[in-house]
């Protein structure tokens, strides 16, 4: 079987889920404070940031750091437990198919889901920023292509940090541990990111990303820039890493 | 009968070693943030409790609902995962009993997570500034506090995950209930009535009036969701 239509297969299992729904609430929540507050964007003389840069960027600080890691948690619960309901999983592992193929288009529809997400994100962003531009007589939309070039940045920031959560869920069976290691590992990323060692946290990645973004769009702010030596093939080594473990280690526990 | 029945369910679930090192994590963060930045907090005015619960109470009280959350969603996907609830409810056993009885075990893991983290706090406090005569007496109006706040979130996760038989669905609005809870103004009291929110305040020597409010709130709020509990098991019966 090709690795497109196993991934096929994936989005099958997960329809009737109602994942897309939980990450839709999200999204929603995520920015009412923004529309009811959007009279504080103009307070930012201090950090020399325009309001509809702080509308853009104060929405998606609050994503990246704990409700987009912990949507992925979610996500690698829900593709790792769906089958072991009714142990789906061991009909899986009967068929003629590679189990390093099979833990691969598990990955990319979890991927895909962090895509679904973002793009959900976006287009609430959209309608909250035409919201509050009626509110508050104030363009606050930002042109398409600045905002699409953030979301991509967010989207390969978090490559590895979902990489992680993978192999966390394939590796550690019981569903607790992988659950609490895994949003246990989000908190500190506050902390992280003021460290000079953040490129090696890949829980961190996406917020830091967003953060530095901040202190570009703000004139009087400095906060670290990213710098791509170490990041970028720590990054790439880290994603390399996990994928590698978890497609060894799928389907182990349940062929022993 | 019925706790110690949910505690040996719980057994090889891995459900104590995770409030045990969840406490321990929360334990350490006081202990690192002083360690690391002791200079920002040793020359303010305030006593110990307050500045450490001030500089750290937000992540401790994040870790201490994120652990709610995941211990209460895997109570109830033990029993949803195989079919196990089908049995229990063929059993001459009401299903608030085994609610109950789940409760209570998370309550007493709550107690003992915030007993650690009392613990750490006294030890910070030791090392780091002096213990007063009335530290004890305040330590405990402090943590007290905490752990009647903690109760509606307790109640309200267990109900969620009672509710959603797939374990995604009771930890996915655990996870968008702790992030609006995040979101919400802690100044704010009707918004921060939400249970989630709740365990964000620290105790206010200052102002017991309003630490009072919170109580009643959380006695209103204990008598909503056990009623809540009781006609959604009697509704959900009468349709299965």
């Amino acid at each position: 079987m090709s690795l497109l239509s196993l991934v096929d297969v994936e989005f099958k299992k997960i329809r009737r889920s109602k994942i897309l729904l939980i990450l839709a609430v999200a999204a929603v929540i995520l920015w009412i404070p923004s529309i009811l507050n959007a009279k504080m964007n103009f307070g930012m003389q201090a950090e020399g940031i325009s309001p509809e840069n702080n509308f853009f960027i104060q929405g998606f600080l609050g994503m990246a750091w704990f409700m987009f890691p912990a949507s992925m948690v979610v996500g690698t619960v829900l593709l790792s437990q769906t089958e072991r309901a009714n142990k789906g999983i061991l009909k899986m592992l009967a068929l003629p198919i590679s189990t390093a193929k099979l833990c691969t288009a598990k990955f990319v529809v979890l991927l895909t889901l962090a895509a679904a997400q973002i793009f959900m994100i976006t287009g609430m962003y959209y309608i909250s920023a035409a919201i509050s531009s009626g509110t508050q007589n104030y363009c606050f939309i930002l042109p398409p292509l600045f905002v699409l070039k953030e979301i991509s940045l967010i989207f390969l920031s978090a490559i590895p940090m979902i990489a992680f959560f993978w192999m966390l869920s394939v590796c550690i069976q019981t569903p607790i541990f992988s659950i609490g290691v895994g949003l246990a590992s989000i908190v500190p990323s506050v902390l992280i990111i003021n460290t000079k060692v953040w490129f090696a946290y890949p829980m961190a990645y996406p917020f830091f990303v967003i953060t530095s973004e901040y202190g570009k769009l703000a004139e009087n702010m400095d906060t670290a820039q990213i710098e791509l030596i170490p990041w970028i093939p720590v990054a790439v080594t880290i994603t390399i890493i996990c994928l590698g473990i978890s497609c060894l280690r799928f389907g182990q526990a349940e062929r022993r | 009968m019925s706790v110690s029945l949910e505690c040996k369910k719980v057994k090889r679930t891995g459900f104590l070693p995770v409030f045990f090192c969840g406490g321990i994590l929360a334990a350490a963060f006081p202990a690192i943030n002083m360690a690391v930045r002791s200079e920002m907090y040793l020359n303010l005015p305030d006593n110990p409790i307050q500045i450490l619960l001030g500089a750290n109470w937000q992540i401790m009280a994040m870790l201490n609902v994120l652990l709610i959350v995941i211990g209460s969603c895997l109570l109830y996907h033990t029993e949803y995962a195989d079919n196990a609830m089908q049995k229990m409810k063929s059993l001459p056993i009401r299903e608030s009993t085994i609610f109950l009885g789940k409760a209570v075990l998370t309550i007493f893991m709550s107690f003992f997570v915030l007993a650690i983290e009392a613990g750490a706090i006294t030890l910070c406090s030791h090392h780091w500034f002096e213990i007063g005569s009335s530290f004890f007496s305040e330590l405990g109006n402090h943590f007290g506090y905490s752990f009647l706040l903690l109760l509606p979130c307790i109640i309200l996760s267990l109900l969620i995950s009672e509710a959603c038989k797939n374990m995604w669905v009771s930890l996915g609005i655990g996870v968008v209930c702790v992030f609006t809870a995040t979101m919400l103004p802690t100044t704010n009291f009707t918004l921060s009535l939400f249970p989630f929110a709740m365990p964000f305040q620290v105790f206010a020597s200052a102002d017991v009036a309003q630490s009072i409010h919170y109580i009643y709130g959380v006695l209103a709020e204990l008598a909503t969701l056990a009623l809540a509990q009781l006609i959604f098991v009697k509704v959900r019966r009468s349709f299965e």
